[in-house]
């Protein structure tokens, strides 16, 4: 069938073929001589088929997922202590869709990292490989504390792998899968991933393939995406070799992500993707963050992907009625089908949520926080004028010395507490972050405020009776106000302890 | 991806026809395909046997590829295993160590069928130089040895007698044969 055979001829070939190939050998080869005369080229075909036929064996015979089940296995893990190039294993951390991604150490700066060993069937042609470069390029040039890192990507024998900043925490996935979550955490939630993705966007950067599984959240409380341009690489988009011209291709020259319930509906149908294909990602994320339901969850993936290109999701503030109703506008308009309705960018939906977090502010938890955090401030403010009218009265270096020090210690108490509120209302997704850092320094001040008093109290004890045991009683109140008070308004507000 | 959806709802006479029902239609069809693959019954394979499927059903599902009947499906997830599997075989080498293969040790191998995984994409050139010739043989091969179709199975999907399709499976694998026993002797 090889060379210069027409169309007819290979036809004859296949008929003659089929014809013979059940009769005993001695038989076949007389009907082809008598069948074929005429064609010297067509019986020659049909004979070394026929011979190949017989000594086939069980060739093709076994289908491929019997006889070469390793196929199906994973590709072995690097044990630890292996040296990928510039950097040793320390272990595995897990799997991705991606490949494996390892922690390791870059011997050249001492710094650890995760690595992460991009399976080779990904990037087997130099095209793809090429595009790869680019995307790490792009995604190391984006620095942004919401952002994963990107450091390297370096290729040692053939196998490329990409080394990023290690995250630690969990992922939202785990959040969802966990407890309910209030509605200030929702939105605070919103609003910081927003604004990394806003950063992103800013720099031309499309994820194409957020999802909870693509957001950590780390020890400290702040947020983090990670596999930020990295979804460009796909299975799916890999070479379609061997498809026939009567058949579309299997493959398609369209971006295509690997997780189907949070592409958006251009995404699917194979159009252009840009920021607003990540704005339908993050709606899909924060709806399910919110309600805990997906809004197009299916029986089967292809069920979801239907319901994404055509069922409007259930509104989030008719699952969620507690949510302020910015937020759940602004999901809505997130999932719209049409690229053109949703938000343009991160930026925008960073706009909407901050009015919302404005409106919002009045929620009662936030305000009894808002409230003790001032009442604070001001019981600062009364201890200094109190220690300055102590020192007027009983001019000791002691209570000069305290005078200073509640002084100092007050004014800067007042300013870290004045800075929480105004984080509060200017910067809500920060507030998180600053209270843990202002934590054990309000303590520390309540603790040396009150400390400063009772010495004051004590050292104007025997001359005037009534501001020592006014200095005492504000001391007492301070020193509740922060072990009992301040976790319990904190509580209210954030629903954690701190 | 929407043609295809519209187009296996209306197949139906209800077009309200909810998606939910027809979905698991399609996936079990695929996991049939992945089910031969995994003919063994090897424990702790089945996660990789539906992985494949997924990975196979998303390549189908976001290629916008709309499939008119179920052979028309069968035959599309059979050519994404062949490309799955080659790309994986490839990946892992195989070229080098098909290349590494002596003439005896080729045709013996061939003929038992040893180091499959090895002979992958060496099998897929040949696959394509004949449909080239021969489209339907091609997708014949596909059927039956990357998606483990029975013969009667395959003969389903390309419309065709047992009987026939036997001898034009005969034929496939004599050509193939030849090509694969002839390329290692260039």
């Amino acid at each position: 069938m090889t060379g210069g055979m027409t169309t007819e001829q290979q036809r004859r070939v296949a008929r003659l073929f089929e014809a013979a190939v059940d009769l005993e050998p001695s038989r076949a080869a007389s009907f082809i001589a008598s069948d074929a005369a005429d064609d010297a080229v067509v019986r020659n075909e049909v004979l070394s088929l026929l011979a190949s036929h017989s000594r086939a064996g069980a060739f093709l015979q076994q289908p491929i997922g019997d006889a070469a089940p390793e196929l199906f296995d994973d590709d072995p893990a690097l044990a630890p202590g292996t040296s990928v190039g510039p950097y040793v294993i320390v272990r595995e951390l897990g799997r991705g869709g991606m490949g494996r991604v390892y922690l390791a150490t870059d011997s050249r700066l001492g710094r650890t990292v995760a690595l992460k060993a991009l399976a080779p069937d990904l990037v087997r042609d130099s095209a793809q490989r090429e595009r790869l470069r680019r995307e790490a390029r792009a995604a190391a040039s984006l620095s942004h504390p919401g952002i994963c890192t990107v450091y390297a990507l370096e290729e040692v024998d053939g196998e490329l792998y990409i080394a990023t900043e290690v995250v630690d925490g969990h992922t939202l996935r785990d959040e969802i899968a966990s407890a309910s979550r209030r509605s200030a955490d929702v939105l605070a939630t919103a609003l910081e991933l927003a604004t990394a993705l806003a950063a992103a966007h800013a720099a031309g950067l499309v994820h194409r393939d957020l999802k909870p599984e693509n957001v950590m959240r780390t020890g400290d409380g702040r947020l983090k995406i990670v596999d930020f341009g990295l979804a460009r690489i796909d299975p799916a988009r890999s070479n379609p070799r061997g498809v026939a011209a009567d058949t579309p291709p299997i493959t398609h020259a369209g971006v295509v992500a690997g997780t189907p319930a949070y592409m958006a509906p251009e995404q699917i149908e194979g159009g252009s993707v840009d920021a607003r294909t990540d704005v339908f990602a993050f709606g899909v994320l924060v709806y399910e963050y919110a309600s805990g339901v997906h809004p197009f969850g299916g029986a089967s993936p292809l069920a979801t992907i239907a319901r994404v290109l055509e069922h409007d999701a259930q509104p989030l503030a008719v699952r969620c009625p507690d949510l302020p109703a910015g937020l759940s506008e602004v999901v809505t308009r997130c999932l719209r089908k049409r690229a053109a309705d949703r938000f343009g960018s991160a930026a925008e939906i960073v706009g909407a949520l901050k009015a919302t977090g404005d409106a919002m502010g009045g929620a009662p938890g936030t305000r009894w926080w808002r409230t003790h955090q001032l009442v604070v401030a001001a019981l600062y403010v009364a201890a200094a004028v109190l220690a300055w009218q102590i020192k007027e009265w009983v001019e000791t270096p002691l209570t000069v010395a305290i005078f200073i020090v509640l002084g100092g210690v007050a004014t800067v108490g007042a300013v870290l507490r004045g800075h929480l509120v105004f984080t509060d209302r200017m910067n809500r997704p920060r507030l998180t972050v600053e209270r843990r850092r202002t934590r054990r320094g309000i303590v520390l001040i309540d603790f040396v405020l009150a400390a400063m008093l009772m010495i004051d109290a004590i050292a104007t004890g025997g001359v005037r009776a009534l501001p020592a045991v006014f200095a005492l009683s504000l001391a007492v109140g301070v020193s509740l106000a922060s072990v009992v008070l301040e976790p319990a308004t904190t509580r209210a507000a954030f629903g954690d302890e701190e | 991806m929407r043609r295809l959806v519209t187009e296996l709802m209306t197949g139906d006479d209800d077009p309200t026809r909810d998606a939910d029902r027809l979905a698991p239609l399609v996936y079990d069809e695929l996991r049939r395909i992945a089910a031969h693959f995994m003919r063994g019954e090897r424990p702790g394979r089945t996660l990789q046997a539906t992985a494949l499927v997924h990975e196979a059903y998303l390549r189908l599902a976001t290629a916008g590829t709309p499939w008119h009947d179920k052979r028309h499906f069968v035959g599309i997830a059979a050519r994404a295993m062949r490309q799955i599997l080659v790309e994986r075989a490839r990946a892992r080498g195989a070229q080098k160590r098909w290349a590494g293969l002596d003439r005896v040790t080729l045709t013996d191998a061939l003929a038992v069928a040893a180091p499959e995984a090895a002979m992958l994409p060496a099998l897929d050139e040949a696959l394509t130089r004949l449909e080239a010739i021969d489209p339907e043989q091609a997708r014949l091969v596909e059927l039956r040895y990357f998606a483990g179709l029975s013969i009667e199975e395959a003969a389903e999907a390309l419309s065709m007698s047992p009987a026939t399709l036997k001898r034009r499976w005969a034929l496939a694998r004599a050509w193939l044969f030849r090509e694969l026993s002839q390329s290692s002797l260039e």
